[in-house]
């Protein structure tokens, strides 16, 4: 079963058509990556299925139901997260309290007015769990503005994932990571998702092949090829299009 | 001609010498606005300043014209070295620090003025030359109020060809777009913003030394300006100055008929427009929606 | 031990506060309920602005609301009880954020705090014209102050200013520890996350603008109630009390005192209600006083007291700890 489906879905900005007809089919449980040359339209996929914005036509799919212009709380409620190209966090809260948002929202605790939240026994430890399964531990009373790079971007992953989503959408977790780094996060986020469907944006390859069960390749908008690993990598259109573009981020590998 | 006429034209003649001053103080908080994301409140404050830097460079010289040059200039100067040794430092503190300081500055204005000058009315004489009526083909025109409107649409005019075709103009309309890019073009940008607030009070301060000989000068001054030049930039909308000029000219004469008609709800009028339209224009007529 | 220490000084604290009329005679007694209720009027405006990152700049009219609501439900129904009439403050404050709420929730930023001053302006000007209504520049004012009764146990006059004080000390007590409670509640951290980041806070599936406009509601609810505390101190309530700088004041005291913090609003109204009444005392410049203060702190302490003295905690090297598990 599809547990996350696009139909002939269309957007664009004043004219511009960054999506064009696009059908995506998620199955459950696999792990996708969604590639693609810079200004493929990558991250736009992503708002119009997350709700940041309206598709121009076309229809999407989320466990059967169809979720078309859902706004952003209503998908989070369903079960679906996602995680941001650019670190986006709570400055101010720390570290524990940014996490532990998610676990509110988790346990569907929102507009509650008579409890304390530091009183909240069993919402704290789970706070604490899920910082101790990303290390975070030790920054668990710093600021998320004062966390690094590295640390800060474990953070804005986690949180995608605090809320016990069914499916995750990462929006380039490892950009800019340096490689151990790297290597770290992809552990993590292998770890923290068994069993569950992701979606990652990446330019990475390494972290592309590493991750993902299948690959769709997006280009001007469009998806070129959908396949394993290796039926992408064998792909002759997919080659074409990098090799005509390879100036612009194509398929490369890191040489170090 | 017949007197209900002369009433009428009169009464439009009014309104429009108001609405040109409203914009000469609108536009300089306008410009602010675009450029520098700031609402500056102590604005009127220096309308009034320059009100009173007439009144008394007349009492000193005896001559109207030099006041009328000398007063906006300097206070023009005031306006900038509140920029550099005040909001400078600031840059960065968020919307409610420039306010917060900028109220602050408001309150020193009318504490100082106060203090100087005390709190009676300061009449001015209209000069000699612009007493009286012209009458043009046959209707008779106060003609220091028509000296105004000439005079704010020079103003109008310097200011639309130092936007348009100067090198300091194109930068000024660039950074009102798009103030990273100027940025990153290398220009110095906290220099260009004192510039701009300097030219932004000097226009508030031609208004104020144009119009101190019609409302005399007195310390209230500030805070009804201040109103009035804030609905005005309300109802058009942030940093859009054809926005700031079209409202101005309605409002001037919607204030004057206003008073005509229905003199006691007259400036109620304004608010209740304001209101409704902020309702419907949350963003102003002509103003775009801030990105978050 | 340190739970102890706690409840110590909140001892000393609640029996200094019994203690002010005995030791420092009316005239301060008075300057104190003054001063409590600036503070409730700003910790309501610390919320929404401070908290939640609601740029409201029109709060007078949330006290204007509260000031009329109490007065008028005095002087038009006999018998009213006082209680009666701090809830009608509190239920105008209440309602007209709640009119106001769906308009204020869609803007954001710039365009919502020129809304507010707008809506302030107009607010003014209908209170000075509708006269009727409102009493105009002279005010509501005369009406009756009744005393604070529970039928057959006892009845406290409240004319006498030492019973009001103690009268008013709890009821903006009480405000003030709910505001402080809200804050504290899982709805409080959603507050400050939406100060933050908006989007985010959409995407860990919380409504923004209901969560907005519930901290709307209960700001302007509280200033109402701070509004009527006003009307029954004065015995008199008029347009003054409503014009766009008696919005500007509250967020200036919680500016200076730190914003964003719950004890900095309290601190701001306590700094300002002693500077204007030394001013007061020692030059007939108050406004100058003022305007040289505001432009002094906003230079120097950006981030107000709290933020200088949270700079001086770091470095002490001081850390906040966990909640206790």
């Amino acid at each position: 079963m599809n547990i996350l489906e696009t139909k002939g879905l269309f957007h664009d900005y004043s004219g511009l058509e960054v999506l064009f007809d696009v059908n995506l089919q998620i199955e459950k449980g696999e792990r996708h990556a969604i590639i693609g040359p810079n200004g493929a339209g990558k991250t736009t996929l992503f708002n119009t299925i997350t709700g940041s914005c309206c598709p121009s036509r076309g229809k999407v799919f989320f466990k059967g139901k169809e979720i078309t212009g859902y706004p952003p709380y209503k998908l989070t409620r369903l079960g679906m997260g996602r995680s941001f190209q650019l670190t986006s966090t709570f400055d101010r809260l720390v570290t524990f309290q940014n996490v532990r948002l998610a676990v509110l929202s988790k346990r569907g605790i929102r507009f509650n007015l008579f409890k304390k939240v530091d009183k909240m026994t069993d919402v704290n430890l789970e706070t604490l769990e899920v910082i101790k399964r990303i290390n975070l531990d030790q920054e668990a009373l710093v600021p998320s503005s004062l966390l690094s790079y590295g640390k800060h971007r474990s953070l804005e992953i986690s949180m995608a994932l605090a809320t016990n989503p069914d499916l995750i959408l990462l929006d380039e977790p490892t950009a800019g990571m340096s490689r151990d780094e790297t290597h770290t996060a992809v552990e993590m986020i292998k770890r923290l998702t068994e069993g569950k469907t992701v979606v990652v944006i990446e330019h990475d390859m390494d972290v592309v092949f590493s991750l993902a069960d299948r690959i769709t390749v997006l280009h001007y908008g469009k998806i070129l090829a959908t396949g394993t690993p290796d039926e992408i990598r064998n792909n002759q259109a997919v080659k074409d299009a990098y090799l005509g573009d390879s100036e612009s981020g194509g398929i490369t590998t890191r040489h170090t | 001609m017949d007197p209900t006429t002369a009433m009428y034209v009169s009464q439009g003649i009014h309104g429009l010498a108001y609405g040109m001053v409203l914009f000469l103080v609108a536009s300089g908080v306008s410009l602010i606005i675009g450029m520098m994301h700031i609402f500056n409140m102590a604005h009127a404050g220096f309308f009034m300043l320059s009100a009173y830097f007439t009144y008394q460079a007349i009492a000193w010289t005896g001559n109207f014209w030099l006041a009328l040059l000398l007063a906006p200039i300097a206070t023009g100067i005031c306006g900038m070295l509140m920029e550099r040794f005040l909001l400078r430092p600031l840059r960065g503190a968020g919307v409610i620090g420039d306010l917060i300081l900028t109220v602050g500055v408001g309150l020193c204005i009318d504490a100082l003025v106060k203090i100087i000058w005390g709190t009676a009315n300061k009449p001015l004489d209209i000069p000699p030359v612009l007493q009286g009526m012209v009458n043009i083909v046959g209707l008779d025109y106060p003609s220091y109020r028509l000296f105004i409107i000439g005079m704010a649409l020079l103003v109008l005019l310097i200011m639309a060809l130092l936007l348009y075709k100067t090198r300091i103009g194109k930068i000024v309309r660039a950074a009102v777009s798009d103030n990273d890019m100027v940025n990153a073009l290398g220009i110095n940008i906290p220099l260009l913003f004192t510039f701009v607030f300097g030219v932004g009070i000097w226009l508030a301060g031609v208004a104020g030394a144009a119009i101190a000989p019609i409302l005399s000068v007195f310390p209230g001054l500030a805070l009804q300006m201040g109103m009035d030049a804030f609905i005005v930039v309300a109802v058009a909308g942030f940093g859009s100055l054809k926005g700031a000029f079209l409202v101005s000219i309605l409002f001037g004469l919607m204030n004057s008929y206003g008073v005509q008609f229905i003199s006691q709800l007259a400036p109620l009028s304004m608010f209740i427009f304001m209101a409704i339209a902020m309702i419907f224009f949350p963003h102003g007529f002509f103003g775009e929606s801030e990105e978050e | 031990m340190k739970k102890a220490l706690k409840w110590i000084l909140w001892i000393i604290l609640g029996l200094g506060l019994l203690l002010i009329p005995k030791i420092f005679g009316i005239y301060y007694t008075n300057f104190f309920v003054a001063f409590a209720i600036m503070a409730v009027f700003s910790q309501s405006i610390n919320i929404e602005l401070g908290y939640t990152r609601i740029l409201n700049f029109g709060h007078a009219m949330f006290f204007g609301m509260g000031g009329y609501g109490a007065a008028q439900a005095l002087a038009l129904i006999p018998g009213m009880p006082i209680l009666g009439a701090v809830l009608c403050g509190f239920l105008g404050g209440g309602l007209l954020a709640l009119i106001l709420a769906p308009l204020v929730v869609r803007v954001s930023g710039m365009a919502c705090a020129m809304l507010h001053v707008a809506f302030n302006a107009l607010f003014f000007m209908l209170s000075m014209k509708l006269r009727p209504l409102t009493g105009g520049e002279d005010g509501i004012s005369g009406f009756p102050i009744p005393p604070f009764n529970i039928p057959g146990i006892l009845s406290i006059d409240m004319v006498n200013p030492l019973n009001f004080y103690y009268f008013a000390l709890v009821i903006l007590g009480l405000s003030m520890w709910i505001m402080w409670y809200l804050t504290k509640t899982p709805f409080g951290q959603i507050m400050i996350a939406i100060r933050d980041n908006p989007k985010r806070v959409n995407y860990l599936g919380f409504k923004v603008p209901e969560s907005k406009a519930l901290v709307y509601i209960v700001g302007g609810a509280f200033a109402g109630v701070s509004g009527s505390i006003y009307a029954l101190f004065q015995n008199l309530f008029s347009s003054d009390a409503t014009s766009g700088l008696n919005s500007f004041q509250p967020v200036l005291m919680t500016m200076v005192g730190g914003i964003g913090t719950f004890i900095g609003p309290i601190i701001g109204s306590a700094f300002f209600s002693v500077v204007e009444e030394l001013a007061r005392h020692f030059t007939d410049r108050v406004e100058l006083v003022m305007g040289l203060t505001l432009i002094i702190v906003i230079l120097f302490a950006p981030m107000g007291f709290m933020g200088l003295y949270r700079n001086l905690k770091a470095r002490w090297g001081k850390t906040p700890s966990l909640p206790k598990i």
